[in-house]
């Protein structure tokens, strides 16, 4: 078991209005390589955080403490290259103006060397691999001729171009509808491990998490309340926390909370 | 007679020039006191049939009976007047509230609107509406980008009741919230329906909330109605492929040790 | 970091609030300054600057204190700049609300009329305008806002066309508020910041307008303007050409701070939006 990433003591503080905002305290946390490793939280539990911080995509006014080891890499991690990054909204990571091929071919020209029509072709293939209807006219349409999940498929066919060891996903499926969730998920799972890549899966939704991950993180407050193997976090979790959030999910066998004889008949 | 009586309500866009039919020949009625939840994936045409019963925007054909009138036929005062019966919360609380205003003055619009209580009356009845949300009455003066996500969505509750509504439609209104907050308002919404009989439209694309707090449910796909009846009795066992297919997608929590506490 | 701090860090907005500010303090002490009437002959005619210490500026061809006229130019100025941009905000911000929030056949007609008045450059329309109806200094500022009035109005309307969509503005609908107080309530002050943005190069423009029919004589004949000094100066240019440098040098400095001061208010309170 070697760590692709080792996270020592982080803390990320965001300045707003003049007050420091800690969003990470002396987080501690190793990424196996190829392991899913899923980080969930609610709002302000610091998960997108670390997910930025990881990518190296933090803003430049956030003050940053503690460091990233990069030891299953030996190198420091280039976006696009060696990570690749799935964000919640496609439309907003797309670009509006440009082919869906050609988003697609830059990555692949830029960090694989390739020529245009070498990356093109690469660009196909890849939007063949995330199963994308006709990827032959997809190639040249452009990201507002597909729906929310075909765009969230050519993102991921992007963010995997290059053959990145990791793959983070930053509520990839949160603005999907349940079926297209199942479908992003099960492709994301498919892709990972075809490529062996890294998968750090950031959600709010610990049964989503569950189906998906081997390890599971759970943050609040911009702190690690809890990290173990799926199984142990939610049939044995130690942090009351973590039996809230399990608690409070609300599944197909769930106990109604409507007193039906309340209704009259 | 029902409450609502939607009969073969139909819907269509324009877009470039294609019509693209959002809700089709759609017919359900609701009960006082009753929860009747749509539930199907986005496009499937649940939000519009929300904005087709509020009259946010206007159909292409069919009826809408809101007790026991013609809900299409009003218009300008008359209808502006009916909606204190037929209130909404929307999904997003932040976006559901001008940015520039406080508590006290979004509870204040439809008491004032409606002629609920006159202007000395209302700081009273403010703070009579927060606390049935289960909030302090001292957070009237804040601004609403100051409070959290689930103060401001009790809050829009608050403002739903205000005019003692016999309806709401609550459109995807606990999607947005974190989930240790969306069972407090899953239980002050049942609360509020228990003890005012409110009746509500409870829009969700979530099978497992639709489940546990719907009395009936209406499976939407692509504008259509693919199957209604009983909420348990539904999604426990799906007839129909829309049905199928969302339970199946539905994310579930393989808890081997199940326990109360 | 507040706003002001930033604010005073940016130092093209200092530079440009300190020019408004000297010009402020020059139309407010001006009455104080030189209590009697600016249009007075104070002297001999066509006194050059720096030689009495008494009129420091020296006097124009009829003898008049020239830095007694400056000042009151600059309340001139002022005045109409402000309450010209004032009104073009005010007639634009309120017919873009109205067209934008209304739609269909109100929209139609309110924006034709807007691309009417568009068509006619603003400086022939304020031109033919103060013609007609004579020049006062009420006149020439509608005649300045008839002109200017189409920009913030279209700004508003492509606001309230996206704020319109917005759900606050349905729940405003579902609680029964009336349209009206929708529009004007909960719309209009969303839709106002970016067409608050323009009224630093509206009131820059305003006074330069203001200026220009001073010059042309059409400016209020009771009034002290800078325009006027230049037009006035412009028969003697050869051998008294500070008679119009001196105002045209104001004007420069008034419009030059005008339009810092304001975008960096402008520039400030965009970075604070942006940061929340």
């Amino acid at each position: 078991m070697s760590a692709l990433a080792s996270i020592r003591d982080l803390t990320v503080t965001y300045r707003r209005d003049g007050n420091a905002v800690a969003a990470l305290r002396n987080i501690s946390l190793d990424i196996v390589a190829g392991e899913r490793l899923a980080i969930i939280g609610e709002s302000g539990s610091g998960k997108s955080t670390l997910a930025l911080a990881i990518a190296g995509l933090l803003p430049a006014s956030s003050a940053v403490a503690g460091r990233i080891e990069w030891s299953g890499l030996g190198r420091t991690p280039l976006l696009g290259r060696d990570i690749g990054f799935v964000f919640q909204d496609p439309s907003a990571s797309l670009d509006p103006v440009m082919t869906i091929g050609k988003q697609i071919a830059e990555v692949a020209r830029t960090h694989l060397g390739l020529t245009w029509s070498q990356a093109y072709a690469k660009a196909k293939t890849l939007l063949e691999r995330v199963r994308l209807p006709d990827p032959d006219s997809a190639l040249h349409a452009f990201p507002h001729q597909l729906s929310g999940g075909q765009k969230q498929r050519v993102a991921i066919a992007a963010a995997i171009a290059a053959g990145p060891k990791l793959l983070i996903a930053d509520e990839a499926t949160s603005a999907l509808d349940t079926i297209v969730q199942a479908e992003i998920v099960a492709l994301i799972r498919r892709l990972v491990a075809e490529d062996g890549m890294t998968l750090l899966f950031i959600s709010h939704d610990i049964a989503l998490a569950a189906e998906l991950a081997e390890r599971i993180a759970v943050f609040r407050h911009g702190q690690l309340v809890e990290l173990g193997a799926t199984a142990q976090i939610v049939d044995a979790p130690t942090q009351a926390y973590t039996r809230t959030l399990l608690d409070a999910h609300i599944g197909l066998d769930a106990a109604p909370l409507l007193n039906r004889a309340g209704l009259p008949a | 007679m029902s409450l609502l009586a939607v009969s073969n309500l139909t819907k269509h866009y324009r877009r470039g020039g294609k019509t693209v039919i959002a809700v089709d020949d759609v017919s359900f009625h609701i009960e006082p006191g009753e929860t009747l939840a749509l539930a199907g994936p986005s496009g499937s045409g649940k939000s519009t049939i929300a904005r087709l019963v509020l009259r946010l925007i206007e159909p292409d054909a069919g009826a809408i009976e809101f007790e026991d009138n013609d809900f299409l036929a009003l218009g300008g005062a008359a209808l502006r007047a009916r909606r204190a019966r037929l209130q909404t919360v929307f999904q997003d609380p932040l976006a559901a509230f001008n940015p520039r205003a406080t508590v006290a003055h979004v509870l204040d619009d439809p008491l004032r609107i409606h002629g609920i209580a006159s202007r000395s009356e209302r700081p009273h009845r403010i703070a009579a509406l927060l606390e049935r949300v289960g909030l302090a009455a001292d957070l009237a003066p804040r601004a609403i980008h100051e409070i959290s996500g689930g103060q401001r969505q009790r809050v829009a509750i608050a403002r739903a009741i205000a005019t003692k509504p016999s309806l709401i439609v609550l459109d995807e209104a606990v999607s947005a919230l974190d989930v240790s907050v969306r069972g407090q308002i899953l239980d002050l919404l049942l609360d509020l329906q228990r003890q005012e009989r409110i009746a509500y439209l409870f829009i969700s694309h979530d099978l497992g909330v639709v489940r546990a707090v719907s009395h009936r449910v209406i499976l939407l796909d692509a504008g259509r109605i693919a199957e209604s009846g009983d909420a348990r009795a539904v999604i426990d066992a799906p007839q129909s492929a829309i049905g199928k297919a969302l339970v199946a997608a539905a994310p579930r929590l393989k808890r081997t040790t199940q326990d109360a506490s | 970091m507040s706003p002001l701090r930033r604010f005073l860090r940016t130092p093209e907005a200092v530079a440009g609030a300190i020019l408004l500010a000297a010009l402020i303090a020059m139309a407010l002490i001006a009455p104080l300054l030189f209590p009697g009437d600016p249009q007075a002959i104070a002297g001999p005619a066509l006194l050059p600057p720096f030689q009495d210490w008494s009129l420091p500026l020296g006097t124009d061809r009829l003898g008049r204190d020239v830095l007694a006229e400056l000042f009151h130019g600059a309340r001139t100025s002022l005045a109409v700049g402000l309450a010209a941009a004032a009104a073009a905000l005010a007639i634009g911000a309120v017919v873009g609300t109205l067209a934008g929030f209304a739609g269909g056949l109100v929209d139609e007609v309110l924006m034709r009329i807007t691309d009417a008045f568009q068509t006619v450059p603003s400086f022939l329309l304020a031109l033919a305008f103060v013609s007609v109806v004579g020049p006062s200094l009420g006149i020439v500022v509608a005649a300045i806002a008839l002109g200017t009035w189409t920009g913030p109005a279209r700004v508003a309307r492509a606001e309230v066309l996206s704020i319109r969509e917005r759900d606050y503005v349905a729940s405003a609908r579902a609680i029964g508020m009336h349209p009206l107080e929708i529009a004007f309530r909960e719309v209009l002050p969303n839709a106002l910041p970016p067409v608050l943005a323009m009224s630093s190069v509206i009131v820059a423009a305003a006074i330069l307008t203001e200026a220009a029919l001073s010059f042309l004589g059409l400016g209020d004949p009771n009034r002290v303007t800078w325009g006027g000094m230049i037009a006035e100066g412009r028969a003697v240019l050869r051998t008294a050409p500070f008679l119009s440098i001196v105002p045209g040098i104001a004007l420069v400095l008034t419009v030059l701070g005008v339009y810092l001061a304001g975008e960096g208010v402008v520039e400030t309170t965009a970075v604070r939006r942006s940061l929340s």
